[in-house]
């Protein structure tokens, strides 16, 4: 019981780690991805692409043993942490994008026709409305971050996954076991979620 | 034409009937009786319950108190046993339907099949008819329509007006003994509105009853039996047509007649037969 | 151009690639027939059923996959059910991917107008007809790009049963740089063939989005 506390530490540790650097990055990607400019769509597109069509453990196997083959050995939990951060940016930049791109042209042209700059238009009418659009698939997102966390256990990191198991070898309970790592985990999503839909409820008062 | 309205038991009647939509009360208490082949158009204001009067006679809106009858049979409900009113089963309701065509504003056609298959899906499926018999049936009627040779193609390669005369064949070919249009051009740029109007007057004069709600007042002026003037749910003026749109009673009417010129400015003579004329 | 290592090893990751098309192809059949009842039932049955489907979809939601497959894996033969891995691993991925194609179908039903229901309804066709003929059809039209989209995620995730000791391309790959001890190449070997067959999926997508999008 205790070490399955101690693995959602880490659980917990991992994914706000890895949402913090993954929504900065995403960030960047995605205005890299937008900016027009080929020397920096190109990488960003491709990054991207690259980020979604493979796997997490792929990836994840690529940082651990691939980078200490080269001699720049990380440890397990710095390896997963990149591949958590790089997988999840790349999806987030596109859920940036999409929110940005999803405020209606009508939109943009109004503003010009009020005689608005391109950066005020930018700051007032898309960025606010993008910021909505684009707070429930980021939620979806965290969520499987979270999930995603689980992976690492393949490398021993000692996440709530990775505990569960190790208990579970251990002992010979292992149906209660595993059926209290998932209510933790669902614990911990549906905590997420809700803190996630209240703060949508919130600002879309505020506006 | 129709026949003796006296003496002719009506297609449609309506006795007492109204609806609420929470605490407004969209119709009120209209009695209303249509004979067989009879043409009624309604006209009124958005928002006079003109709409939702003709989708409670399918039942695609409920009412709550009077009584709806098509053809004697009391839609949506019935009296059981002892006496009491009773909803009717899905059933009961789904074979009623059936014998009611319905063109909606937004024609509402299958994207998903071909133009023959659209007119024949209900007859095979609903009817029971076997597929080569309905689909004769459905050619037939596409031809009636003048869209022979679309019969193979998708809704979406067709103009609003050919879709909408593609709804009033899938209609027909239920063989309906009512048929009930609801602001069938108003989606409609102007020049394609004609081509339907021309199909809608034809089958006025093939004798089918029909209940018509439009802003089409030429159209009303030449096809219709008997004009239905609607304002907040009730009825306000009904009458013989040439002589309610020349000479209208109330005040509402004539509000509402000022506003609506440009249905009745289209005052050049007309040819009725221009069926396919722009197709 | 391709390193040698690769080449002398392309048989095994054939294998591997074929495995993991088995699965997913395996998993897409079943995960879709779930999704697709549970969709319906949740839809149009009674209120009992919408219960039961949406405690469905949140606890999958909320729990990883790889929990789904240790519970199966590491719990299953405690209660002295003989499953096999190999369709163990499939069984448990499609009831995970079920709950999300019942979210993706459940999203193309409702996004049918109305209008369609109120044509079939006013040519007397009851709900039964109505499903087969004129919901399910457009349902299945509308859904293609999320459907795609939960496709490239199941194949993607077919690389963890290789945790549990399936053998796959990622489990293959895991093998051969046991043997090799040249992680770096072989590992973005396995990356490269997962992205062709991911990123091909993902053009088809893009393809659909823009069909379904003109024929509406």
């Amino acid at each position: 019981m205790p070490s399955l506390l101690e693995g959602t530490v880490i659980t917990l540790e991992l994914s706000a780690l890895a949402i913090t650097a993954a929504l900065i990055l995403g960030m960047v990607i995605a205005l890299a991805a937008l900016s027009g400019r080929k020397a920096m769509t190109l990488p960003a597109g491709a990054f991207v692409q690259s980020m979604r069509n493979t796997p997490l453990l792929v990836q994840l196997y690529l940082v651990y043993f691939g980078l200490g083959m080269i001699g720049l050995g990380l440890s397990a939990f710095l390896s997963g942490l990149i591949a958590l951060t790089a997988q999840n940016s790349a999806y987030i930049a596109e859920i940036y994008r999409g929110g940005l791109q999803s405020v209606g042209r009508t939109q943009i042209e109004a503003g010009k026709a009020l005689g608005m700059r391109r950066r005020e238009i930018f700051e007032l009418i898309e960025l606010p409305q993008a910021f909505m659009r684009v707070v429930p698939p980021l939620c979806n997102q965290f969520i499987q971050i979270i999930k995603d966390t689980s992976i690492l256990s393949a490398i021993a990191v000692g996440e709530l996954m990775h505990q569960g198991k190790m208990l579970s070898e251990r002992t010979a309970a292992t149906y209660e076991i595993f059926i209290m790592v998932g209510l933790f985990y669902l614990v911990i999503t549906s905590i997420v979620t809700f803190a996630t839909r209240s703060f949508e409820r919130r600002f879309a008062i505020a506006h | 034409m129709p026949i003796d309205n006296a003496t002719v038991a009506p297609m449609v009647a309506f006795r007492g009937v109204s609806k609420w939509f929470g605490k407004a009360q969209v119709l009120k208490d209209i009695s209303l009786s249509v004979a067989p082949s009879e043409v009624v158009v309604v006209i009124g204001p958005s928002g006079s319950g003109k709409t939702t009067l003709l989708r409670c006679v399918n039942w695609l809106e409920e009412y709550e108190t009077g009584e709806i009858t098509v053809a004697g049979e009391m839609v949506g409900y019935r009296i059981a046993a002892n006496g009491e009113r009773v909803r009717r089963s899905e059933r009961e309701i789904a074979t009623a339907r059936a014998k009611i065509g319905f063109v909606f504003q937004s024609f509402n056609l299958f994207p998903h099949m071909t133009v023959l298959r659209n007119v024949a899906v209900g007859p095979i499926r609903v009817n029971k008819m076997p597929r080569e018999m309905a689909e004769t049936v459905a050619r037939d009627l596409i031809a009636r329509v003048g869209l022979a040779d679309k019969a193979d193609a998708y809704p979406t390669s067709l103009s609003g007006g050919q879709q909408q005369r593609v709804a009033i064949a899938r209609a027909l070919a239920m063989q309906p003994k009512l048929m009930l249009f609801d602001e069938v051009t108003s989606a409609l740029d102007p020049e394609l509105v004609d081509e339907v109007l021309g199909v809608m007057q034809q089958l006025a004069r093939d004798g089918m009853t029909m209940i018509v709600v439009t802003h089409e007042m030429q159209f009303a002026r030449d096809v219709a039996d008997r004009i239905i003037f609607m304002d907040q749910g009730a009825i306000v003026e009904e009458g013989d047509p040439a002589k309610l749109l020349a000479n209208p009673h109330s005040e509402r009417l004539r509000a509402f007649m000022r506003r609506h010129i440009h249905g009745w400015a289209r005052n050049l003579p007309r040819d009725p037969m221009t069926v396919g004329k722009n197709s | 151009m391709l390193p040698e290592i690769l080449i002398s090893n392309s048989w095994l990751l054939l294998q591997g690639v074929e495995r993991t098309l088995e699965l997913s192809i395996a998993t897409v059949l079943f995960s879709s027939a779930i999704g697709l009842l549970a969709a319906l039932l949740r839809t149009f049955g009674w209120w009992a059923f919408r219960v039961v489907v949406d405690f469905y979809v949140y606890v999958v939601r909320g729990v990883p996959l790889l929990l789904l497959l240790f519970f199966m894996y590491y719990g299953l033969p405690y209660s002295g059910i003989d499953l096999a891995p190999i369709p163990g691993g499939i069984l448990v991925m499609s009831v995970y991917f079920g709950a999300f194609m019942s979210e993706v179908f459940r999203a193309a039903i409702e996004a049918l107008p109305r209008a369609q229901w109120d044509a079939a309804r006013s040519l007397g066709m009851r709900l039964p007809l109505i499903l087969v003929i004129v919901v399910v059809p457009q349902a299945v039209r509308l859904s293609a790009p999320a459907f795609i989209n939960t496709c490239i995620l199941l194949i993607k995730s077919t690389s963890l049963v290789s945790i549990i000791g399936l053998s796959e391309l990622t489990m293959v790959g895991r093998q051969i740089v046991e043997r090799t001890f040249a992680p770096f190449q072989i590992l973005l070997g396995v990356a490269l063939i997962y992205f062709l067959i991911c990123y091909s999926l993902s053009r088809l997508g893009r393809y659909a989005e823009k069909r379904t999008r003109y024929a509406h």
